[in-house]
Parts: structure tokens; sequence; C-alpha cells
């Protein structure tokens, strides 16, 4: 005759599921977080892009639209999006790597490099957006 | 030294809701995090409920999160958590699954996940005289696979898993790889049908979670991605 030795516990074990965990955040989390918020960032610009293109029906109505794309705050966003496009490209190219070559004993080095490389393409791509943004804040006069 | 040891504590017949409680214990840095428990049950509070058994990292009962972080309770030395006198090393269950009591959590899902990959050789030719055999360059391809102890701290620590309960996770499909990359199993159908489904290998982000986690330093990431290749492949 088989006895049960476990007893049911009185209530129900205490539910832990939630997708948000607080964790321990190390360079594999940090390099997907990032992945999914600037991937989120992108389809978001992407809605406001194509919504800017609808003024392309006359031209005075886009140049209007074109001068309002010169203040300040669109070049930071502008800044911001070079910077989540060439994050975005270069951490998908690692886990193409991890994922189609096996690369994953590599793949904090692999963040770190391509995170250089993303560091390099970033300032220099993005040194027109700061130099106007400089130039409109203190050199102006 | 002593140290501030907090225990993620959780009674169903008292509590609504799990609790942390703090505990004053003298501790040797070469001591395990594990030693620092047994003191709490053996001389503070006997009512602390935990599992361990071997205490050497062979059987993979005392997996929970310590200091925001999936590890095996006896295989972490206090001084690889702490440096210094008065330090507070924080332990709570592994996190997604039900808690049962205090550091105790319900295994059944995890185990339900486990036995979906069909976890077994597979082959339906009739077995020679005395063995499959197997040469060591074959065996090496499963050799680091197979020394996973299903202690659970890998799959609970996966986003994937956090967010999808029903996702097969890391250690169900190290497994499935385990197996299916044996050279003397032949179900790599059945199985890859089970892995390359909506809860299998495609909610592996390749996060490394599950790397950091587990106590026996397997690349669970580069398994799984050998698995998503041959499902990709044979599909």
């Amino acid at each position: 005759m088989a006895v049960d030795t476990i007893d049911q516990p009185a209530k129900p074990a205490a539910s832990q599921d939630s997708r948000f965990q607080r964790y321990r955040v190390r360079t594999g989390m940090f390099a997907w977080m990032a992945h999914r918020l600037s991937g989120v960032a992108l389809v978001a610009y992407l809605v406001v892009h194509v919504w800017g293109l609808r003024a392309l029906t006359d031209r005075a109505s886009f140049n209007e639209l074109i001068a309002g794309y010169h203040a300040p705050i669109f070049k930071i966003g502008e800044f911001l999006l070079l910077a989540a496009v060439v994050y975005h490209a270069l951490n998908g190219l690692r886990i193409v790597l991890i994922d189609f070559l096996g690369w994953s004993p590599n793949q904090k080095r692999l963040f770190w490099s391509l995170g250089a490389v993303a560091a390099v393409l970033i300032g220099v791509g993005g040194y027109p957006t700061i130099y106007s943004l400089v130039e409109y804040f203190f050199l102006a006069a | 030294m002593t140290l501030n040891v907090e225990i993620k504590r959780y009674n169903p017949e008292k509590d609504d809701a799990p609790h942390w409680e703090s505990y004053e214990v003298p501790a040797d840095p070469l001591d395990s995090a594990l030693a620092l428990l047994l003191h709490v049950k053996w001389h503070i509070d006997g009512t602390l409920s935990l599992r361990k058994s071997c205490a050497h990292g062979v059987c993979g009962s005392d997996a929970m999160q310590i200091n925001g972080e999936n590890k095996l309770a006896c295989s972490v030395l206090v001084q690889d958590l702490v440096d210094n006198d008065g330090a507070t090393v924080k332990f709570a269950p592994l996190p997604a699954a039900p808690v049962i009591k205090d550091l105790v959590i319900d295994q059944s899902r995890f185990f339900e996940k486990y036995r979906e990959v069909k976890p077994w050789l597979i082959n339906d030719n009739p077995a020679p005289e005395k063995e499959r055999k197997q040469s060591p360059a074959e065996h090496e391809i499963i050799e680091e696979a197979t020394k996973c102890i299903m202690c659970g701290a890998c799959t609970h620590a996966c986003p994937s898993t956090w967010a999808s309960p029903d996702y097969l996770g890391p250690a169900a499909m190290l497994k499935a790889y385990r197996y299916t990359f044996d050279t003397r199993d032949d179900g790599e159908g059945e199985r890859l049908d089970t892995v390359d489904s909506e809860n299998g290998l495609w909610k592996c982000y390749t996060i490394f979670n599950c790397n950091e986690a587990c106590p026996k330093d397997i690349d669970i990431t580069r398994w799984l991605s050998a698995l998503k290749r041959r499902s990709a492949v044979t599909a």
C-alpha cells in the first residue's frame, strides 16, 4: 500500500510569477535590455517618421516641417536615433555570431569590442549634430 | 567576521505574503553560503525551511537566489560574496517558481518541462550483446552537457521563463541537446518537435543569465544555439 508522506500545505504555494524579477544585471542581460529598448524606440521613431512624410504632398508644408526639425530637441533626437541604430545593428551582429557561429564563449569580449566600435561610430557620425548643438547653446552670440 | 544574513521567509500557515527577516551570523570567509543558512536553522530559528542534501555541489538541491543572483548555496564561498565584517548576504527562493515555505520552491513545473523533452535514450534497434558503443570524440560533443545536476538555477534565472512560465527553459532544452547530439540516440525527430515550438528554442534571446547562474559552468547558451541550428536545418 502506498503511503502519501507529503502533507498538503494549508494554503497553495505563494506565487512568484511575474515578468519583472529583481535580478543582478550582468553583461548579457544588459545587452539584451538595451537591445529591446533601442528596438522599441526605433519602432516608435518609425511611426513619427512616416507621419512626417505626410507633409510631402506640397512644397510649402514640407519646407515648414523640415524647418521645425532644426530645433535643438530634434538635434538631440537625431543623435539618440544614430546611437539606437548603431547599437541595435552591432548587438544584432553579436547575436548572429553567437547563434549562427557558436561564438557564445566570447560573448562578453564581443559585447565590449562591438561596444567600442559603436562608440567610435556614434562619436564620428554624431559629431556634426553635437557640434551644431554646442554652436547653438554656447557659441551663438 | 559577523554577517547580517537576510532571508526571505514565508510560512503558508501564518503569513499572507513572503517577508524579509535578518539574523546575525558568525562566519569564516571560507564558509559556504549554505553554512550561513544552517547556522540560522541550527542555532537561531529551527523553523527555517530549505532544501539541501549532499552539500558538495552534486545533488543540486540548494539552488536559490543569493545576493540577487541564482547560485548553489553549497558551492559559493562567503569570501566570494562579501569581504567586510557586518556585510549583508541575502537569501531568497529561486524566482518565478511557487514558494512552498521559506526557501523551498515547488519544482513540479520544472520537472514537467524536463519530462517533455524525453530525457532518455530513444533507440529502437535491438541492443548489441554488450553495449551501444560511443567513441571518446563522439562523447566529447555532449560531455559538458552531461554535467548538468538539474538544480534549476538556470531556468529560474531566465527572463524568458519569467515572462512565459510555460517556456521550456534552459535546463530542459540542455537535456534535449544532450540526447539529440548523443550518437547512440535516434529520437531527434520527436525531440525537435518539442523544442522547435512556441515555448521552445525561439524564446531564447541569448541573454546569458543561464550561463552566469550555472554552478557547473556549463555554456548552456552555446549548446542551445547548436540545437537551434540543428532544428533550423532539419525542419
